[in-house]
């Protein structure tokens, strides 16, 4: 997927301004906010159970290879077999080969945030493959061409009469309004293009060393679908999902669904290892795992590794009051939201994304809802830090911090800037006390009036009360 | 080099100067001991605990002491909910009095027309009302999963307290995991119209839980 | 107990009379008071903005200044939460600096957080009459914890109502130097803030951290509500709430 954060200024204020993204926005609160508070306090330790899957993850990544090594081993040893991809064009020319070696010519998918990555659906088409997303968001926005704006509900973004719209248009069928007929009208339309795909294309959210296992959660019985009945399934995925057991993968099942969409536990859980046995009835034939690195194992060993424990919950930009108001689609990739801001710059450069570690107020919401305790703002922090290292920010703005450090480190030109500035301010604000308009400071003064200084620094105020 | 070199090496070369100290016995003593996480504290009654959570997922669940006496509590189930009467079933669940129920209940995996699937399950799980399901040639993964109705056959004695348990359970009766191990908690659903939750997506529509000793 | 006051920034030269009433709580509370002169910022701008080097120098300073002292008070949760947290990550390869630095960040405290935990108040000299309601800064909540400690002291007060908003804990959209870059976005945050904060119809709105205050006045006034108080804890627990009584 091309990378358009360079336009996230632009995006905010289009999106602050729409008003049907805005009334579908306020569905969030509700639905994920309210709904993982609701189920977290099931479980019985948080903090430890939190703390116990941050350690999972770590376990892997600080021995990532031999992991690696023997998931790919325990995968081989029942039948799968596993491609690694350097970049998401490698991806793509691996799944076209797949096809090609099986004659395959329809696809159904199941929801993957990685394939997206990839921009996987547009290249296999190229290579004359039809693919059909069947998560129902998915589905949709493959409809209506448009990319996902979160990773858990991709479709965040649309209201029901979008959607009724959309489906009566290009299913040629009388127009639906209740939720329950529309979702039945996609099942109806989709059920065939199962049965009918020559392959079956889907992520993982784990993969299981123990087992050589691919891990997928979903609601809907797509994942289930796509991984049962077509004669090929290929699973995509980062190189980072590896986790060592299936004790392991059940302490972090404990924490994705309830962090994601407030369930104590996904609809399927399925674990799939190897391909169909010759008496089996159903299973594909042929088992294909493809595992990505696109620039992952670059943050391997270094300050920003905590970032690949991730495990793609979402609850970082349901609770981001960033993303609450401006919804996915401005952050310009795959990835909205806090984990998107970090992992955008990372994977794409951060020279592309210069806005997105800076968009936060810090507020730490996102930091206390991450279920493997990824420190999301410190990780921005880091990025900001990188900025300010490779001279990436304004010259006004370098100019002002070091301004402001010079003078915090000489407390005398400090007080007597100060003293001047309130004064200046005071007289500005006048009899209402208020500035309507700041020198330099716009971006302030745009929505919002400041409130005027009374005049005076504390410290001569405190100078004068204890030399009298 | 090939990309799988190319990774590894990345990883390799990134990693070497941190001393990890996780090597390949240290995996290899993690694998075998499988050590488990925090667990939640549950109540002594797993039926009931199970029961209940089954409900809360939107689970319908009935009970009988006799396990013929299944198929006529499942044509009931069906007749009130004006549903049809076939369907297809486990092939270790063929022997049971299905057509004196009136049932037409065919022992074979399931197509995409049929309405009805009837399975039984390797175990259930209390913490979270779930079936565990493995698939192989007398358990076809299809039962549970194409027909609209799912009707699923438990033994109360098989229902265990976490899915830490469950995987203990599978350890000891099979080497190694099936192809496909499927955990179902409840009818299929979807919330991505308005985050609005729908029971039915491309799963069934409901899920009808038989708790019957073996 | 030798206390010293770390005024911060914002209110050394914004609000000065909250440097004054957390002089008077922490009287009130039966400690002694010092405030070292030359003390200007603790660093937080220049740290979130990615210049560490600054940071690390305010951070030294911050060390020379209160080190004696057996404990520092802030009246404000973001400054008392960067010196507390954020300073020993500053100094994390220099073992000496950082058990120095950690050790007195293990004494600084926000002020309201102070007042409940190691001042124990008693008293609460204001003597406010009125319904507000209160903001959660997310420093103070977040990093410190500092959600019931505030209301415990208001609680206090006879003439006291709180009147909770919805999402009281949902930033504002200050965030220091965010505020002015993202601007719009900053605005809608705050105007989500103080539609809450109107729909609650309390005469004051009031926080622990003059940044957020700032931000949230700054939007009401402009929005044309010219009558919700909006008022630092440290004023309403002291008295102090007006230039006059200073």
């Amino acid at each position: 997927m091309q990378n358009t954060s360079l336009q996230f200024k632009k995006q905010v204020t289009i999106k602050l301004a729409d008003v049907k993204l805005q009334d579908a926005l306020s569905r969030l609160q509700s639905r994920f906010v309210e709904g993982r508070s609701a189920v977290i306090s099931e479980i019985h330790d948080l903090q430890e159970t939190r703390t116990a899957a941050a350690a999972i993850r770590d376990r892997v990544l600080n021995d990532l290879e031999h992991w690696l090594l023997h998931f790919e081993q325990q995968a081989t040893t029942r039948g799968a077999i596993v491609h690694w991809a350097e970049t998401g064009d490698d991806v793509n020319r691996i799944v076209a080969e797949i096809a090609t070696q099986h004659g395959v010519k329809t696809a159904a998918k199941s929801k993957s945030m990685v394939s997206e990555e990839c921009g996987l659906n547009d290249a296999l088409e190229l290579a004359g493959v039809a693919v059909m997303e069947t998560d129902l968001g998915e589905y949709i926005l493959q409809l209506a061409k448009e990319a996902p704006s979160h990773i858990v509900a991709p479709v965040v973004h649309k209201n029901k009469e979008e959607i009724s719209d959309l489906f009566a248009e290009k299913h040629q069928l009388p127009r639906k309004t209740g939720i329950a007929e529309l979702c039945r009208e996609a099942r109806e339309v989709l059920r065939p293009a199962f049965l009918n795909a020559d392959m079956g294309i889907s992520g993982a959210n784990f993969l299981v060393a123990e087992t050589g296992s691919v891990l997928i959660v979903t609601n809907e019985g797509n994942g289930r679908l796509v991984t049962t009945l077509p004669r090929v399934h290929v699973a995509i995925t980062g190189i980072e999902k590896v986790v060592p057991t299936l004790e392991d993968v059940t302490t972090l099942l404990r924490l994705l669904p309830r962090s994601a969409t407030g369930q104590s536990i996904t609809n399927y859980v399925s674990v799939l290892t190897g391909n169909k046995n010759k008496e089996d009835h159903d299973g594909p034939q042929h088992f294909h795992i493809i595992l990505l690195d696109n620039g992952r194992s670059s943050l391997i060993g270094g300050e920003m590794q905590e970032m690949l424990r991730c495990i793609r919950c979402g609850a970082c930009m349901n609770h981001c009051p960033v993303y609450q108001n401006i919804g996915g689609h401005a952050y310009g990739w795959v990835y909205p939201g806090p984990m998107g801001s970090i992992l955008t710059p990372l994977l794409g450069g951060l020279e592309k994304s210069p806005d997105l570690p800076n968009a936060s107020t810090f507020c730490g919401a996102c930091a206390v809802v991450c279920p493997v305790k990824i420190p999301l703002p410190d990780l921005l922090r880091k990025l900001r830090e990188k900025q300010m290292q490779r001279g990436m920010k304004s010259r006004q703005e370098t100019l002002m911090l070091k301004a402001w450090a010079w003078l915090a480190l000489h407390p005398n030109m400090y007080a007597l800037a100060t003293k001047i500035g309130v004064r200046l301010m005071h007289t500005m604000g006048g009899k209402e006390k208020l500035l309507h308009t700041l020198p330099g400071a716009s971006g302030w003064t745009d929505g919002r009036d400041f409130p005027a200084p009374s005049g005076q620094t504390f410290r001569e105020l405190y100078q004068r009360r204890t030399h009298k | 080099m090939n990309a799988r070199e190319k990774i590894l090496a990345k990883i390799r070369n990134a990693q070497k100067n941190k001393t990890t100290g996780a090597h390949t016995e240290t995996i290899a003593s993690h694998l075998a001991l499988h050590p488990r996480g925090p667990l939640p504290p549950l109540p002594d009654n797993l039926l009931a605990r199970f029961k209940e959570r089954a409900l809360k997922l939107s689970s319908d669940v009935q009970e009988t002491s006799d396990r013929m006496e299944v198929p006529a509590l499942l044509a009931n189930y069906l007749r009130e909910r004006k549903l049809p009467c076939s369907g297809v079933c486990w092939p270790s669940l063929s022997g049971l009095p299905w057509s004196a129920a009136g049932l037409d209940m065919q022992s074979r995996p399931a197509k995409n027309h049929d309405l009805v699937g009837v399975t039984g399950a390797f175990c259930a799980i209390a913490e979270t009302g779930t079936l565990m399901m493995l698939s192989g040639p007398d358990t076809p993964a299809t039962t549970s999963l194409l027909p609209e109705t799912h009707v699923a056959l438990l033994d109360p004695r098989r229902i265990v307290a976490t899915m830490e348990d469950a995987w203990d359970l599978l350890r000891k009766e099979h080497q190694q995991p099936p192809r496909a191990v499927n955990f179902i908690s409840g009818p299929s659903r979807t919330a991505d119209i308005e985050q609005t939750v729908t029971l039915g997506a491309h799963g069934p529509y409901r899920v009808l839980l038989i708790l019957a000793p073996r | 107990m030798r206390v010293g006051l770390f005024v911060t920034c914002l209110v050394d030269s914004m609000r000065p009379r909250i440097g004054f009433a957390t002089i008077k709580l922490l009287e009130a509370a039966g400690c002694e008071v010092v405030v070292p002169e030359q003390q200007t910022c603790c660093g937080q701008p220049g740290y979130n903005s990615g210049d560490r080097k600054s940071a690390v120098a305010l951070a030294l300073k911050f060390l020379a200044e209160f080190e004696t002292l057996d404990y520092v008070v802030l009246p404000s949760g973001s400054c008392a939460g960067m010196i507390r947290l954020h300073y020993p990550d500053l100094f994390k390869d220099d073992p000496i600096l950082l058990a120095r630095i950690t050790a007195l960040g293990q004494r600084t405290y926000e002020l309201t957080d102070f007042l409940v935990n190691v001042g124990q108040l008693k008293q609460v000299p204001g003597k406010f009459q009125g319904s507000l309601t209160y903001h959660d800064s997310c420093s103070g909540l977040r990093e410190l914890n500092v959600y019931k400690q505030p209301r415990a002291l208001l609680a206090k007060m006879p003439g006291v109502t709180i009147k909770e908003m919805l999402e009281s804990t949902t930033c504002c959209g200050f965030g220091g130097t965010f505020s002015v870059k993202y601007g719009e976005l900053s605005t809608r945050m705050a105007d989500n803030k103080c539609q809450h904060i109107v729909a609650t119809h309390a005469g004051a709105i009031v926080g622990g951290d003059l940044g957020c205050l700032l931000n949230i006045e700054g939007r009401l006034r402009r929005i044309g509500d010219h009558a919700t108080r909006v008022l630092h804890v440290a004023e309403v627990l002291s008295g102090i709430d007006t230039d006059e009584v200073q």
